[in-house]
């Protein structure tokens, strides 16, 4: 028998002018996410065990979550496509199915 | 409705099919994250290090969240994840989402089958697609 959750309201947007503001935002989000594959295999090797923030499309790292967030806002705070990323301190291999 | 991710390089060498999009913080902002799309997980769960741009209220969580790890720390928010159809427009899914407390848990947030069980999951490296498909939008299988 499967486990009942907190069910989840699927609500489609239609608002042209939040559906605007998305399509920009998303935009920068993807700026910085091309940002990041195109600078893996250096980031993934120098950041280990680090928390690391992309924000205009610039790489800030911390050991904290906090720390590497406070640091790109410094830098870009006018930047809303920034995100994070854990990189592991360690190469395993990901069984996640939480 | 086909909602469009990717497979994305990780950090070990491995390619994971991945969507990416945003969850509405507390202050009314919607900020961008990662989301391992992954079919084995009962439900959505935040990272860590995304929980903590969040600013969300959290709830204590009534049952725990396993890996192969074990049990890890854990918390509940109630809030809404923002995914983008492939006509560009948008849809939020409202609910209450799991986060993990420790950043090492978790490198990327995970979608799970709370949200995805609304949708067929496609996740096919070879062809390299992934996607979720619903609504107006079927599948199909067929020979080559």
């Amino acid at each position: 028998m499967e486990r009942k959750h907190a069910t989840v309201v699927m609500e489609e947007v239609t608002d042209p002018d939040d559906l605007a503001r998305a399509r920009a935002q998303r935009e920068r989000f993807d700026k910085n996410a091309a940002w990041l594959q195109a600078h893996a295999a250096e980031v993934y090797t120098r950041y280990r065990g680090k928390c690391v923030v992309i924000a205009g499309e610039e790489l800030f790292a911390a050991d904290t979550p906090e720390e590497a967030w406070a640091l790109a806002a410094a830098a870009h705070p006018e930047d809303d496509g920034s995100f994070i990323r854990y990189i592991p301190r360690e190469k395993v291999a990901w069984i996640y199915a939480h | 409705m086909r909602i469009n991710g990717e497979w994305l390089l990780f950090d070990d060498g491995v390619m994971r099919p991945v969507i990416r999009r945003e969850i509405l913080t507390g202050g009314g902002s919607w900020q961008p994250a990662e989301f391992l799309v992954d079919t084995g997980a009962d439900r959505t769960v935040f990272s860590a290090a995304t929980l903590s741009k969040l600013g969300l209220q959290s709830i204590v969580p009534q049952e725990g969240i396993s890996g192969l790890g074990g049990l890890a720390d854990s918390v509940v928010v109630d809030t809404q994840i923002r995914l983008t159809r492939e006509t560009e427009s948008t849809v939020v899914f409202h609910g209450q989402f799991a986060a993990v407390t420790k950043v090492e848990a978790l490198d990327v947030s995970v979608l799970g089958r709370d949200l995805t069980g609304l949708f067929a999951v496609i996740v096919d490296q070879p062809s390299d697609v992934v996607c979720l498909v619903g609504q107006q939008h079927q599948y199909t299988i067929a020979p080559r």
